[in-house]
């Protein structure tokens, strides 16, 4: 295997190529800006109408009540447990190989949350009473109700948001302070000079920093399974078949490390391109995630098959029913080709050539996407349209261009958030590449002169 | 302030066990020593619709029209479902159709109401899954727990769509309770607003409320008096004898009876294993099988 | 005639107007100070009226002929919901959905509002003159009067009006009514509408008599099911037996549903009528003779009823004393309808029913009140009078013949050929949209009058065979709008015209019949002493009258004479299948299709909602390639039409059944275009005695169209499984549980 970085790239060299994406990013960059902008209309012009026409427009029903806006709230969220993977468990893990591209899978994390936060308010049919879900104190003893599952679910997200911006802000400090120090006018000047609280790189910062960090980064990590698991909770606390299963915590985290793999391998291909990373995202980097998501990938087949036998051998009749109207049923297409994307399209990342191979990877990793997308819709829908009372059984119901409409938005809304960060905060993390790079040179010299040289000081 | 009250009154908010305690009063006139509940008599019903059409004049029900049925947005809090004896080879009619009539069951311990993130849907002190229009914020959870699939939630603006209520028709709307707004759930009361005027009247007349006080409109309408609505905790009330009969009981998920063989009672509760107690006893349709 | 001081209009008026007034005053359109409302307050408002709580006024129900009995819920000014009164023996506190939807049809926005001339909005004066033009040099034969059934003393002064008119041409017409059965039951128990007593029998084998669903009087009939069904009753729980080529909602509550070859109705009773007498029933000689040839065997082929059946069904019939025996529509609506019934009459004879569930019913003291009932052998008639130009003028009240006379009876181009057509109508519905001069009538719930019912229900009681009742109908609450008529004004204004003198003491029609009311005060149960505005105001808040009727009687005996059974007709090659129109308890005739809850109500077999449907057997529909939701063409000799095919098992392989009142080109918003106009493709073959057109004698055949839909219905995917759940809808067989002794 090549090596992960190169290990004469200059600190200043560091510097100069990462401040440059907060310059001059390729033409690309607007255009996938402007892309975005418009497919986040599209969601916005969907949610207008829908705010003014009723939930109706949505085509969902009585009692297919839920559809692809809670999908698409899993998928999100799912979708954030990247970032504190890379972030946090790598971390503890002394994986170094992580350092180039564990930021930007943090910013994932926390707007990925965000997105997620938006599907929880296009779902409400009162959005503009959604402050009732909120424990504030008042004379009225209104209090929300603590043991429905949405309410954890609210608390939870609204926890792992904020910790995970805490998270991200803080392992940026040593960053915000470089650009603080190399950009010498405008607003961004005083944005990262007040957000930089005065970093100076002594010891005592240094060490209190790294307290910090880890502290943050150990909170995380039960957090993040917590939260998921609590968003399994909505559906396995609940009676529908299909739904009330135990595996459901587990699987649920599983599917958002996945989803979130994949996310990132398709985000470290667009970003090594529109922002010209190829020194820092380096292919044994990506080789790695790459063999890091296949893991995972088969982690989530195994639950998946552990979820099908339990419910085959169960007495449940009616979940027995949900399962194999999954597989013959309305549904079928879907989840067929959620199998298909979720356990058949990851051995392509067994084939070595091709795990370098960034065309392929980045195909890859959008299939695996869609698998997981469809994942959710999967345990969304069918239960709905084939749950515990015959005659309710719904077959017909397909989400109206309005509930597509918003999934697509949300796209935009995303990319939107994503993009403007990286213009304005280093998407690589400048110091913690120096180390790597150090640690690199080191080992080097070490192989070169054949001694023995103890590695301190490292993290 | 409101964070103690909740805390010294916590178990106002929430039942130790939804069958065991009879609930709080709603305030100190009315002693709880109510708890409504059905009996429906299969044999007698004949899927006539009578009580669905009954449940709409009563309860505001918006009609919908053809495109918005089609999408499943129907708003009957009464349905009639209808059923067929099946056999290897299809359908068989030979003896009829079987008839259901299918609304909120006002379970005991009600799945739809442990979900509800916002509290919208409680259970009042006589025993009724109640739902509070304007502190629902149309998370349709409920709905996606009910086991019943009884909850209709108001996709549109009904009242300001065209043709549900257009003028004069909506003059004919009942004073006694809401028109529901778009993006609320809504369910069978068990006809409240009936409910509260018998329990209002024997409030004034300083009595308890008797047998024959309320019919719920479906009870009132139905041809073939199908229904039976009464006080459960009133042994003279005929829906607590029909019961008592049946030997159905409210806080059992599984009936004593039905572990005898050809126990010859035809009372039964839907759903019943699910253990959301509810308060609405079937009776078994009988088919004479000599003809 | 002087109006006590403070009476039912007045208190209308103070509640309309206060209602009125508080429902307006918020959008600022009252007129106080113009002086011409009377705006009445709520603090001085009578001591019975408290705001928020509702007062009810008794009424009789006017959405089909059984005269149901209601109670209207009366709020602020306006009524809200009907209810059924307590006290009716017709339907002791219960109503129909159709029933309920009554207010619908009140508070319908698509009602007619002003009088209409050619089109153009008139005054009453100008209406009303035009009529008097247009009769003016016109002979009373030229003059024709369409009315549906009627009663009490609407009908009263419709004679004195036809009578003023020197016309003897009233054609009382309606599309779906037991014509040909009243005629078979007077041959046969010497009375056209006996009592039926459902709640008395063991055994009830109905041939089509759509009893639970639109057939006669329903809730009535559904009350005496309830108590039919009873284990707890000393007969035990009754078993029903129900015979038809095409499921009826009674059928779906049948312990054993026939499928019969439509036609062969009468042929099964004779069979059954065989295999009684060879179980033992002793029959005269004369029908022994007569049903000699029908063996079960015989019978078995001819009807498709498998003979086995046939003898179980006898032997049910001998065990289980007394039954009662019905012929319903899906007998009578053949070319040989009146032997089908009278062959079905006669298994009550030979099972000795009559007399114990057929039971004489009283009728009404005063005739010029007694119903007088519809059929459509008076259509024909005016038809025919119509393309031969012998009316100059027709009036058309409580009948819509342009929508339900079938095409081929050119009903619509020979009611143009009137020079003045007149039709009273609450909607511009398609003979309004046909009429010279369209009169907007009051709702039910704003107009007054009485009605008789057909079907005499009886309280329990020694007095039982006397007892006949005449209902009240009045008005619920004030106008909604100020320019339509009660039927009743109409006619007396009509008879100003040509007797001002007779009627110049009665200011509208509430005065006459406040009037003809106390004349008879005592024969309506009143004493003479009574005071004239007491009793006025018992009798209107009872709403019920009960009158000492005439007792009748019901023939004990039946003579195989009438009978000479015909065969049924034969199918045409050409149209294989036989049309039976469906009459639901909704829909009916199609004329409260614009009540929009009865649209939405799903159809309780196939549960299709805001459609009409071709119901066709899997078996057929599997042969022809038709699956469920393909729009198929129906097609008659006497022309097509395309409706959804939906597959049911409840219906005849020879047989597709289309359910009428749907397809209406007018009326309103609810009812326009929604579906198709199954009366439209009826055959013009007449039932052989009575001339009454036989409903189910179309022939037709199907094809595809090649396009589909997905049915809008209640029902799931599914349809009607219960998908191996074993708690839902449980069904037990009758000895296995213990009914005797249940509460
Ligand atoms: N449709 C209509 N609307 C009107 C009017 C009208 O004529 N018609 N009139 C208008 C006029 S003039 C007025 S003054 C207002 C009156 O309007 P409101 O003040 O709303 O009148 P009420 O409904 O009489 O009383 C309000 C509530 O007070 C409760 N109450 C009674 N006694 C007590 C007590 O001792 N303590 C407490 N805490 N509550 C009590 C009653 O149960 C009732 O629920 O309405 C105005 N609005
Ligand atoms: N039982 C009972 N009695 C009550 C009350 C109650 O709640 N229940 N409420 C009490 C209260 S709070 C009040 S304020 C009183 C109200 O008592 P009132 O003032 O007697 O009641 P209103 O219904 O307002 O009727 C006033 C009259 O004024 C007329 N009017 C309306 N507009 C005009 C105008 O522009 N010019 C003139 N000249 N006339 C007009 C109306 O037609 C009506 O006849 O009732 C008191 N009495
Ligand atoms: S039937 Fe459904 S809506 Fe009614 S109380 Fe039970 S769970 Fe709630
Ligand atoms: S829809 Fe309303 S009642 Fe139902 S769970 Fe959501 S907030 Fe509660
Ligand atoms: S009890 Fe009342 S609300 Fe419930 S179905 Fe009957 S009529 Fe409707
Ligand atoms: S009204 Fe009575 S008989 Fe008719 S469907 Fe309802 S419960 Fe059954
Ligand atoms: S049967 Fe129904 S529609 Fe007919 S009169 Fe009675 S309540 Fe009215």
């Amino acid at each position: 295997m090549g090596k992960d970085i190169r290990e004469d790239i200059a600190w200043a060299q560091i510097n100069k190529d990462v401040l440059k994406s907060l310059e001059s990013p390729r033409k690309a960059y607007w255009v996938i800006l402007l892309v975005a902008l418009l497919v986040f209309g599209v969601g916005v012009g969907c949610e207008v109408y829908q705010y003014n026409m009723g939930m109706g427009v949505a085509n969902l029903d009585n009692p297919h009540v839920w559809g692809l806006y809670i999908a698409s709230f899993i998928f999100w969220i799912g979708m954030s447990h990247s970032g504190t993977l890379l972030s946090a468990i790598l971390h503890l893990m002394h994986a170094d190989w992580r350092k180039p591209i564990y930021r930007f899978a943090e910013a994932m994390t926390t707007f990925s949350l965000l997105t997620a936060a938006l599907f929880v308010a296009v779902h409400l049919g009162r959005v503009w009473q959604i402050y009732y879900a909120l424990p504030y104190p008042n004379e009225r003893w209104a209090w929300p109700n603590f043991q429905s599952p949405l309410l954890w679910d609210a608390m939870a997200v609204f926890t792992y948001l904020s910790s995970s911006m805490i998270f991200l802000y803080v392992g940026m400090i040593p960053d915000l302070a470089i650009c603080r120090d190399n950009i010498h006018q405008g607003w961004r000047k005083k944005v990262y000079t007040i957000l930089a609280l005065g970093w100076e790189g002594t010891d005592r910062q240094w060490r209190n920093f790294r307290m910090t960090y880890l502290t943050v980064a150990c909170f995380l990590i039960p957090l993040a399974v917590s939260v998921h698991s609590i968003v399994a909770g909505d559906f396995a606390m609940s009676q529908q078949p299909g739904w009330h299963v135990t595996s459901f915590p587990p699987y649920f985290v599983a599917g958002a490390l996945y989803s979130g793999c994949a996310a990132i391998i398709s985000l470290f291909v667009i970003l090594r391109y529109v922002f010209r990373f190829e020194e820092y995202m380096t292919l044994p980097i990506l080789k790695k995630i790459v063999r890091l998501t296949f893991a995972i990938a088969m982690v989530w087949t195994y639950l998946n098959c552990i979820e099908f036998a339990s419910v085959w051998y169960s007495h449940d009749e009616a979940a027995k029913g949900v399962l194999i109207q999954k597989a013959i049923g309305p549904y079928a297409p879907f989840w067929w080709a959620m199998i298909f994307c979720g356990s058949v399209v990851p051995f392509a990342m067994m084939v070595k050539k091709w795990q370098t191979n960034i065309p392929i990877m980045f195909a890859v990793s959008l299939l695996l996407n869609l698998g997981m997308f469809l994942e959710r819709w999967m345990i969304v829908s069918p239960t709905f349209s084939h749950g515990i009372y015959p005659w309710t059984f719904d077959h017909d119901q397909w989400p109206s261009m309005v509930q597509w409409g918003m999934v697509f938005g949300s796209f935009g809304w995303f990319t939107l958030l994503f993009l403007v960060f990286c213009k304005v905060f280093p998407s690589v993390s400048m110091y913690e590449v120096k180390e790597m790079v150090y640690h690199r040179s080191l080992q080097s010299k070490k192989e070169a002169a054949g001694e023995e040289l103890a590695v301190k000081g490292a993290n | 302030m409101s964070v103690s009250n909740l805390l010294e009154n916590w178990s106002k908010f929430r039942h130790t066990h939804p069958v065991e305690d009879k609930g709080h009063p709603d305030w100190e006139a009315y002693p709880s020593d109510i708890k409504w509940a059905m009996a429906i008599d299969l044999d007698a019903c004949t899927g006539c619709n009578a009580c669905s059409v009954a449940c709409y004049a009563e309860n505001n029900l918006p009609v919908v029209g053809k495109e918005k049925y089609s999408h499943g947005q129907a708003m009957h809090w009464m349905r009639i479902e209808r059923y067929w004896d099946e056999s290897e080879s299809g359908f068989e009619v030979d003896q009829g159709a079987r008839f259901l009539p299918m609304m909120c069951q006002q379970c005991e311990a009600a799945p739809c109401e442990t979900v509800c993130p916002v509290g919208a849907t409680n259970h009042t002190e006589d025993g009724l899954n109640s739902q509070i229009y304007n502190r629902c914020i149309g998370s349709r959870y409920c709905s996606a727990n009910c086991p019943y699939k009884v909850r209709y939630f108001n996709w549109y603006d009904y009242p300001t769509t065209k043709d549900v209520w257009p003028s004069p028709m909506n003059e004919q709307l009942n004073p006694d309770l809401s028109v529901r707004s778009k993006g609320v759930m809504e369910k069978c009361t068990f006809c409240k607003q009936r409910t509260y005027v018998a329990r209002n009247n024997a409030k004034t007349e300083g009595r308890p409320v008797q047998d024959g006080d309320v019919q719920t409109a479906c009870q009132e309408a139905c041809p073939a008096g199908a229904i039976t609505f009464g006080n459960l905790y009133d042994p003279e009330s005929k829906v607590a004898q029909k019961w008592q009969h049946q030997q159905v009981e409210l806080t059992k998920e599984k009936q004593d009876k039905d572990k005898t063989e050809g126990n010859r009672l035809r009372g039964y509760r839907i759903l019943e294993e699910l253990r959301p107690y509810p308060s609405v006893m079937y009776l078994e349709r009988v088919r004479e099988s000599a003809v | 005639m002087k109006e006590n001081d403070f009476n039912r209009r007045d208190f209308l008026k103070v509640l309309g107007w206060g209602g009125t007034a508080v429902a307006l005053s918020g959008c600022g359109n009252t007129s106080i100070q113009d002086g011409q409302e009377i705006v009445t307050s709520y603090v001085t408002l009578p001591s019975y009226v408290i705001p928020s709580i509702a007062n009810y006024f008794n009424s009789t129900c006017a959405q089909c002929d059984a005269g149901c009995n209601i109670m209207g819920r009366v709020r602020e000014g306006r009524v809200l919901k009907a209810e059924g009164n307590p006290n009716s023996p017709i339907n002791r506190g219960k109503m129909c959905g159709l029933g309920q939807s009554g207010v619908q049809a009140h508070y319908n926005p698509d009602r007619i509002r002003q009088p209409l001339l050619k089109g153009q909005a008139v005054t009453w004066e100008a209406a009303l003159g035009a009529i008097n033009d247009k009769l003016n040099g016109v002979k009373g034969e030229q003059v024709a009067f369409l009315t549906g059934g009627m009663s009490g003393h609407v009908q009263a002064l419709f004679g004195n009006y036809m009578d003023a008119l020197g016309s003897k041409n009233h054609f009382s017409y309606e599309a779906i009514s037991p014509a040909v059965l009243r005629v078979a039951n007077k041959k046969a128990y010497g009375m056209a509408m006996p009592r039926y007593r459902i709640d008395k029998a063991r055994v009830v084998v109905s041939f089509g008599a759509d009893f639970l669903g639109a057939w006669v009087s329903p809730v009535n009939f559904a009350q005496q099911y309830a108590q039919f069904r009873k284990g707890t009753r000393p007969e035990g729980r009754g078993v029903l037996v129900q015979v038809e080529p095409k499921m009826t909602l009674t059928g779906a509550n049948a312990d054993s549903w026939i499928g019969i070859r439509p036609g062969t109705e009468g042929m099964l009773a004779l069979g059954v009528i065989n295999a009684l007498g060879s179980a033992g029933i002793k029959l005269p000689a004369d029908i022994a003779a007569a049903v000699k040839d029908y063996t079960p065997e015989r019978v078995g082929v001819n009807t498709g009823v498998p003979f086995e059946r046939i003898n179980k069904l006898a032997t049910l019939l001998k065990e289980r004393s007394p039954s009662l025996v019905l012929a319903g529509d899906a007998a009578e609506g053949y070319v040989n309808g009146s032997q089908n019934a009278l062959a079905i009459a006669m298994l009550n004879h030979v099972l000795g029913n009559v007399g114990k569930t057929v039971e004489a019913a009283a009728s009404v003291p005063f005739p010029q009140i007694a119903p007088t009932v519809g059929s459509r052998s008076s259509l024909n008639k005016l038809n025919d009078g119509l393309a031969a130009g012998k009316y100059k003028v027709v009036f058309s009240y409580g009948a819509n013949p342009v929508f339900s006379a079938p095409a081929a009876m050119k009903f619509k181009d020979n009611f143009v050929k009137a020079d003045f057509k007149v039709a009273f109508a609450q909607y511009l519905d398609e003979t309004a949209q046909a009429a010279d001069l369209v009169l907007p009538l009051d709702s039910a719930m704003e107009d007054w009058g009485t009605v008789v019912p057909e079907y005499m229900a009886a309280p329990e009681g020694s007095d039982a065979d006397t007892y006949a009742q005449m209902s009240f109908r009045q008005p619920l609450m004030q106008k909604l709008y100020p320019d339509t008529r009660g039927v009743g004004d109409i006619l007396l204004a009509l008879l100003k015209q040509r007797k001002a003198d007779e009627y110049k003491d009665f200011e509208d029609f509430y005065s006459y019949l406040h009037n003809a009311v106390l004349k008879n005060k005592v024969a309506l149960g009143g004493k003479t002493t009574d005071d004239d505005d007491i009793f006025w105001d018992e009798t209107l808040s009872k709403g019920i009258v009960p009158l000492k009727g005439v007792a009748g009687s019901v023939s004990a005996k039946m003579s195989a004479a009438d009978l000479k059974l015909s065969p049924a007709t034969g199918t045409d090659t050409n149209y294989p299948l036989r049309l039976i129109p469906a009459v639901s308890a909704s829909m009916r005739d199609g004329r409260n299709a614009n009540e929009p809850w009865l649209q939405e109500s799903p159809d309780p077999l196939t549960t299709v909602v805001w459609d009409s449907w071709v119901e066709i057997h899997p078996k057929t529909a599997a042969k022809l390639g038709i699956a469920e939701g393909d729009i198929v063409e129906v097609a008659s000799k006497s022309g097509s039409i395309k409706s959804q095919a939906y597959l049911f098992p409840g219906i005849h392989p020879d047989a597709v059944s289309v359910p009428v009142g749907y397809g209406h080109e007018g009326m309103g918003r609810y009812a326009k275009g929604v579906g198709a106009n199954v009366f439209s493709i009826l055959d013009p073959v007449f039932e052989q005695e009575t001339g009454e057109l036989a409903l189910n004698e179309t022939n037709v055949k199907i094809s595809k169209t090649g396009q589909r839909v997905i049915i809008v219905k209640e029902e799931g995917p599914l349809g009607g499984s219960q998908d191996g759940r074993p708690k839902i809808a449980v069904q037990v067989q009758a000895d296995k549980v213990d009914l005797s002794k249940e509460v």
